[in-house]
C-alpha cells in the first residue's frame, strides 16, 4: 500500500485549513519541490503576485526525510513581483526535513489573513498564530521568538514592506531568495511557518537505496570541486571567487569591467583566515558547503562577497560581511540588493561607500528615502533615473556574479530562464568552468543551445527531487534516479526524469507567455553586445556577438518545439499535461 | 560539430580501440548529424533520436573482449560488473544486450538502457556510449567501457582459461600482433630541475602526450604535474593528457588561492607525493596490464571484503608497491606517498600507476613504462602457467 502524500492547505482569508491528498500520478508526473509547485499553479497562473489568491506553495521532493545525500530541501513556488514570471527557489536547512517530518510534503498558502500571523504545524495539526508581535522584527528576533517551534521559515521588514527582492529565510540562515517571495508572504500577513515533526520516511528498497547513496559518495570524493582540498567542502563557494578572477569573469563596476584586482581580499582562503570559518550545512548534507565564523555568524556565499566587492568597488571583507548580515537579518536578497546598488552608483556616477551599504540597505527594507526607489529593484530603478540600459539584469531579475562574455553558455542560460537572470537553471558554468562532468568551449556557442536545452530539462528535475545542485558536481541523474527507485520502489531512470524536467520547463515557460513575455524578454542587457570585457594574461574577453547570440536563441526555439519567436505553436499545451 | 564527430573518430582510430573504420558517431543540436559506416552511423543517430543527449558513439571494438565476456556472464545476467576504480566510480556496471534482445528495434533497445547508463554493451554490434553534455563524453564513455572490458577480460582469462570457440586463436592474435613494444626509446624529455613556468608547461604538455602516443593512457585517464618552489603545475580534472594546452592550473602549495578547484581531483595525492619524497613531477595514468595485476591477490581467507579501499597490506608486484585507496578525497593520498619515495612508482589497487622524476619527466616516464611491461610479462608468465597446468 502506497504511503499518502499529504498537502496542507492553508486559506488565510478565512483562517480554514485542510489536509489533502495529492493523487499519485500527479507525483509521478511531476515529483515534487518546483514541479509539484509549478503544477499547483495551475490555473492562477496569470494571478498578479500580490493578488490574495495567488498560492505561495512550499513543497519538499520525495527524497527528503531519507539519508539521500543533498536532499534536505524543499522550493517554495510563487509567481514574483520582481520579474513578474513564474518563481520557484530550493533552499535548505533543517525546515524541509521538518516539515517532511510533519507527514506534509507541501504546503499550500492561499489569501490574505487580516491580521499578521504564523503558521504553525506539526504531526497533530496545525494552526495560526497571532503575530502582530513579531510583525516589524527582523529575523534573528523572530525566529528566536519561535525557535521552540522547530524549525522556522520567516520574512524580515523587507518582506513586510513589499521590497521586490525580499527573501524568505529559514531560521538555519539559508533563503528563498531572489524573486521576491518575501513580500508575497507579507502581503498576505503571514510573517512566519514553523514545522516540528518527528515521523520517519520509508524506503521502500533499502538495499539499491544504499548501493545508490555509496555511488554518489564515491563521486563526491572523486570531485575536486566537491571534496578537493580546494573545493567548496572546504571554503564554501567563495572558493570561486580566485577562479572567477583568473578566468576574468568577475563582474566589476556594475559589468563595465570583469577582473577586480582585489578580489583576493574576499576568497575564500582569506575568509577562513578572517573569521575562522567552519563548516556548517542543510540537515544531513555530507558536503556542508555553507560556512559560520567562530562566533556563529553565516559567512557570505560567492555571489555576495562578489557582488558587495567587485560589482560595486569594495576591497573591505569586514564591510561585505556586515552587508550579508544585514540583508539576512532584514531578509533581503544579496545579489538584486548589491547589483541594484550597483546599477544606482553607476547611474548617479559613484558606486556607494562600504560605509554607506548599511543604511542604504535598513532605508531599502524600511523603504525610506532614497530606499523606497531602491527597493523596486535594478530594473525599476534604471528605468526612473532615465538610463535603463545601466540595469544589468534579464526579465528584471539582476545577474549573478558570472560574466556572460566568459561564458556563451551562460549567455544563453540567462536569456532563456524561466524566473530571468539566473545562473541556477542550466547551470552551465559546471562544465564551461568547473569542467564538470566535462569541460567545453566557453567562447563558443557551438552546440550551446542543445547544452541549455538538457540541462535545464536536468535541473528542472534536479530541483523537484528536490536535490542540490552542488551534488552534480560529483553525481548525476544517473546515481539520484537510482536513489529514488529506492526510496519508492517505483523504477525512474534519468531518462525519464530529463523528460518529467522539461514538462515542468515548459510549463513555466507556458505561464509566462500567458502573461506577457515573448522573444523580446529572452535578452541580455546591450552592455554585453557592445562593450568588451577585460583582457589580459592571454584571455581576450571581446563582446558577445549578437548575431550569433541571436541565431543560437532560435536554435534553442527549435530544439525546444517552439516557434522561431518564442512563442508555442499552439494554445494546448497545458490541456496535453497530467 | 562535424569537425568534433571527425576529432573523436581519429582520436578512436589512433588509440586502436575500435576495429579500422567502424565507428558511427552521432550528434544533435538543433538537426541531427551522423558520420561513419551506415550501419553504425544511422544506429548512434536513431539511438541518439531517442535520448536526451547531445552525442552518442556506436562501434565495434578492436578487440573482442567485451564481446566475450557476454557469454562469459551469467544466463539471465543484465549487466557485466568489472571492478576496476574507473567503472566502480563512475559507470557502476555495463548493460549487455545479447542477440535476441536485438532482434526487433535495436535502437530501442539501446536507447532503454542507455537512458540509464553511460555506455552498453550489444552482441554483434559492439559498444554504444552517449555524451548527455558533450560529444567528448560519449567518446569518454566509449573508451571507459574498453578499458573496463580490456581489464576484466585479462583477470578473467587468467582465472578460467579460455572457453569459447576461436577465443584461443584471438587472444594469440592480441598478444603477438595487437600489442606493441612499450618503450620510451626516441622521446626527447627535458632534463630538469625546471623552473621558468612557460617550459614547465611545454614539458607537461609533451609528456601527456607521449603517455597518450606510446599506449599507457588513454587519452583522459590519468593526471600529470610539476612543481616549482612553492607551485605544482598540474593537469585539470577531466583533462585529455593528449590535449593539454590551456589545461594546467599553478596552485599554490599553501593554498593561498582556490584557483586550483579546477585541478585534478588527485591534486592532494600529488602534494603529498611531492612533500613525502622531494620530487619534481609526478605522472599517473591507468597502463592495463597494472590495473589488472593490482587486483590480484593471493591471500586467503582474508577478512577485508572492499579490497580496493580497505586493505591495509602493502603487495609487491616485482619491486613496485600495490597500496588500496579511493581516488579523490578517499585514503589514496594518504596510502601513496609512504610507499613511492624508495622504488620512485607504486600502483594503487584497480586504478594505476603513480610514477615520480626526480627532476623530470623522462624519468617518471620510463618508470611507467617500466612498471607495465613488468606487469605485461609477469600477467603472460602467470597466464602460461595457468594453460599448461590446464590447458
Amino acid at each position: 500500500m502506497p504511503l499518502r502524500q499529504i498537502m496542507l492547505v492553508a486559506d488565510l482569508s478565512s483562517g480554514r485549513m485542510r489536509r489533502e491528498e495529492i493523487p499519485p500520478e500527479l507525483l509521478r508526473a511531476y515529483l515534487g519541490g518546483r514541479g509539484l509547485g509549478v503544477r499547483l499553479l495551475r490555473g492562477r497562473h496569470t494571478l498578479s503576485p500580490f493578488d490574495p489568491e495567488m498560492p505561495v506553495v512550499f513543497a519538499v521532493g520525495p527524497l527528503c526525510g531519507t539519508p539521500a545525500p543533498t536532499s534536505a530541501r524543499l522550493s517554495v513556488v510563487s509567481r514574483s513581483p520582481l520579474t513578474g514570471t513564474v518563481y520557484d527557489c530550493s533552499a535548505g536547512g533543517r525546515f524541509a526535513w521538518r516539515l517532511r517530518a510533519t507527514g506534509l510534503i507541501a504546503i499550500l498558502v492561499e489569501g490574505r489573513s487580516p491580521r499578521p500571523v504564523v503558521l504553525a504545524i506539526t504531526p497533530a495539526g496545525q494552526e495560526l498564530l497571532p503575530a502582530d508581535g513579531l510583525w516589524t522584527k527582523d529575523v534573528g528576533a523572530t525566529v528566536g521568538a519561535l525557535s521552540g517551534r522547530g524549525s522556522v521559515a520567516a520574512i524580515g521588514p523587507a518582506g513586510e514592506n513589499g521590497v521586490l527582492f525580499s527573501n524568505i529565510m529559514m531560521g538555519e540562515g539559508n533563503a528563498v531568495g531572489r524573486g521576491g517571495l518575501g513580500a508575497v508572504l507579507g502581503r498576505k500577513n503571514l510573517k512566519a511557518v514553523t514545522v516540528d515533526g518527528n515521523l520517519p520516511v520509508p524506503v521502500a528498497d533499502r538495499g539499491r537505496f544504499d548501493r545508490a547513496r555509496a555511488d554518489v559518495m564515491r563521486l563526491f570524493r572523486a570531485s575536486p570541486v566537491i571534496f578537493g582540498e580546494l573545493g567548496i567542502s572546504e571554503y564554501g563557494t567563495p572558493a570561486l571567487v580566485d577562479l572567477m578572477r583568473q578566468r576574468r569573469m568577475a563582474p566589476t563596476e556594475n559589468f563595465r569591467r570583469t577582473v577586480f584586482e582585489d578580489s583576493s581580499a574576499y576568497s575564500g582562503p582569506a575568509i577562513r583566515a578572517a573569521y575562522g570559518a567552519k563548516k556548517v550545512g542543510c540537515y544531513g548534507c555530507p558536503i556542508q558547503c555553507k560556512k559560520s565564523g567562530a562566533d556563529g555568524r553565516h559567512l557570505p556565499e560567492y555571489e555576495t562577497v562578489s557582488h558587495f566587492g567587485a560589482l560595486n568597488g569594495i576591497t573591505d571583507l569586514h564591510a561585505i560581511v556586515r552587508s550579508n548580515d544585514a540583508c539576512n537579518g532584514l531578509g533581503m536578497d544579496t545579489i538584486s540588493a548589491a547589483a541594484t546598488l550597483s546599477a544606482w552608483g553607476e547611474a548617479r556616477g559613484r558606486f556607494p561607500s562600504p560605509e554607506e551599504i548599511g543604511a542604504l540597505l535598513s532605508d531599502i527594507a524600511h523603504r525610506r528615502g532614497e530606499g523606497n526607489l531602491l527597493a523596486e529593484g535594478s530594473r525599476r530603478v534604471a528605468e526612473a533615473l532615465g538610463k535603463p540600459g545601466l540595469s544589468m539584469s534579464v526579465k528584471s531579475l539582476e545577474l549573478p556574479a558570472y560574466d556572460p562574455r566568459g561564458a556563451y553558455g551562460m549567455a544563453l542560460a540567462y536569456a532563456t530562464s524561466n524566473r530571468g537572470g539566473c545562473h541556477l537553471r542550466a547551470y552551465p558554468i559546471s562544465h564551461e568552468i568547473l569542467r564538470k562532468p566535462v569541460a567545453s568551449d566557453r567562447f563558443s556557442f557551438s552546440g550551446k543551445a542543445r547544452m541549455i536545452k538538457i540541462a535545464e530539462d536536468t535541473n528542472a528535475a534536479v530541483d523537484s527531487l528536490v536535490a542540490c545542485k552542488f551534488a552534480f558536481f560529483g553525481a548525476s541523474l544517473e546515481e539520484y534516479a537510482e536513489l529514488l527507485s529506492g526510496v519508492t520502489g517505483d523504477p525512474r531512470s534519468p531518462q525519464g526524469l530529463k523528460e518529467i524536467g522539461e514538462r515542468i520547463w515548459l510549463t513555466e515557460r507556458f505561464y509566462n507567455a500567458r502573461n506577457g513575455f515573448t522573444r523580446a524578454d529572452d535578452d541580455l542587457p546591450a552592455r554585453f553586445f557592445t562593450e568588451a570585457g577585460t583582457s589580459g594574461e592571454g584571455i581576450d574577453v571581446p563582446p558577445i556577438d549578437r548575431a550569433r547570440f541571436g541565431e543560437e536563441l532560435t536554435r534553442y526555439y527549435r530544439i525546444r518545439g517552439l516557434r522561431d519567436d518564442g512563442s508555442f505553436p499552439d494554445d494546448g499545451f497545458l490541456g496535453r499535461q497530467p | 560539430m562535424r569537425s568534433l564527430m571527425a576529432k573523436y573518430a581519429g582520436k578512436l582510430h589512433r588509440d586502436r580501440s575500435i576495429a579500422r573504420g567502424r565507428v558511427g558517431i552521432a550528434a544533435q543540436d538543433d538537426v541531427m548529424l551522423s558520420d561513419g559506416p551506415p550501419d553504425l552511423s544511422r544506429l548512434a543517430a536513431d539511438v541518439l533520436s531517442r535520448l536526451s543527449c547531445l552525442g552518442v558513439v556506436a562501434a565495434s571494438p578492436s578487440l573482442p573482449f567485451a564481446e566475450y565476456l557476454l557469454p562469459r556472464a551469467n544466463a539471465g545476467a543484465e549487466a557485466i560488473v568489472p571492478l576496476d576504480t574507473e567503472t566502480r566510480t563512475f559507470l557502476h556496471d555495463i548493460p549487455i544486450l545479447r542477440r535476441e534482445k536485438l532482434a526487433g528495434d535495436p535502437a530501442a533497445a539501446i536507447a532503454a538502457l542507455l537512458s540509464n547508463r553511460k555506455g552498453v554493451i550489444a552482441e554483434g554490434v559492439g559498444i554504444v556510449a552517449s555524451g548527455p553534455v558533450t560529444l567528448e563524453q560519449a567518446y569518454i564513455h566509449y573508451s571507459s567501457v574498453f578499458h573496463a572490458c580490456y581489464v576484466k577480460y585479462l583477470l578473467d582469462a587468467l582465472r578460467d582459461g579460455f572457453l569459447l570457440p576461436g577465443e584461443t586463436e584471438a587472444f594469440r592474435n592480441f598478444r603477438e600482433t595487437f600489442l606493441r613494444p612499450l618503450t620510451a626509446e626516441g622521446l626527447s624529455f627535458r632534463a630538469g630541475p625546471l623552473d621558468d613556468p612557460e617550459e614547465v608547461l611545454s614539458e607537461i604538455r609533451a609528456a601527456g602526450r607521449y603517455t597518450v602516443e606510446r599506449g599507457l593512457v588513454d587519452s583522459f585517464f590519468g593526471n600529470i604535474s610539476y612543481r616549482v618552489g612553492g607551485t605544482i603545475f598540474i593537469s585539470q580534472t577531466a583533462a585529455s593528457l593528449d590535449e593539454l594546452a590551456g589545461c594546467v592550473d599553478p596552485v599554490p602549495t599553501d593554498n593561498r588561492s582556490t584557483t586550483g578547484i579546477t585541478a585534478s581531483s588527485e591534486l592532494l595525492a600529488h602534494r603529498r607525493i611531492y612533500e613525502a619524497t622531494g620530487a619534481r613531477a609526478i605522472l599517473h595514468g591507468h597502463p592495463k596490464f597494472a590495473v589488472a595485476m593490482s587486483m590480484l591477490c593471493e591471500k586467503k581467507d582474508c577478512p577485508v571484503k572492499d579490497c580496493w579501499r580497505d586493505c591495509p597490506d602493502i603487495r609487491m608486484l616485482g619491486d613496485t608497491p600495490v597500496v588500496a585507496g579511493e581516488i579523490g578525497a578517499g585514503g589514496l593520498a594518504a596510502r601513496v606517498p609512504p610507499v613511492i619515495r624508495g622504488p620512485g612508482k607504486a600502483i594503487v589497487y584497480g586504478h594505476g600507476v603513480f610514477a615520480i622524476g626526480r627532476d623530470g619527466f623522462g624519468e617518471a616516464f620510463r618508470s611507467m613504462v617500466g612498471v607495465e611491461n613488468r606487469c605485461r610479462d609477469e600477467y603472460f608468465r602467470r597466464l602460461d602457467a595457468r594453460m599448461r597446468r590446464t590447458p
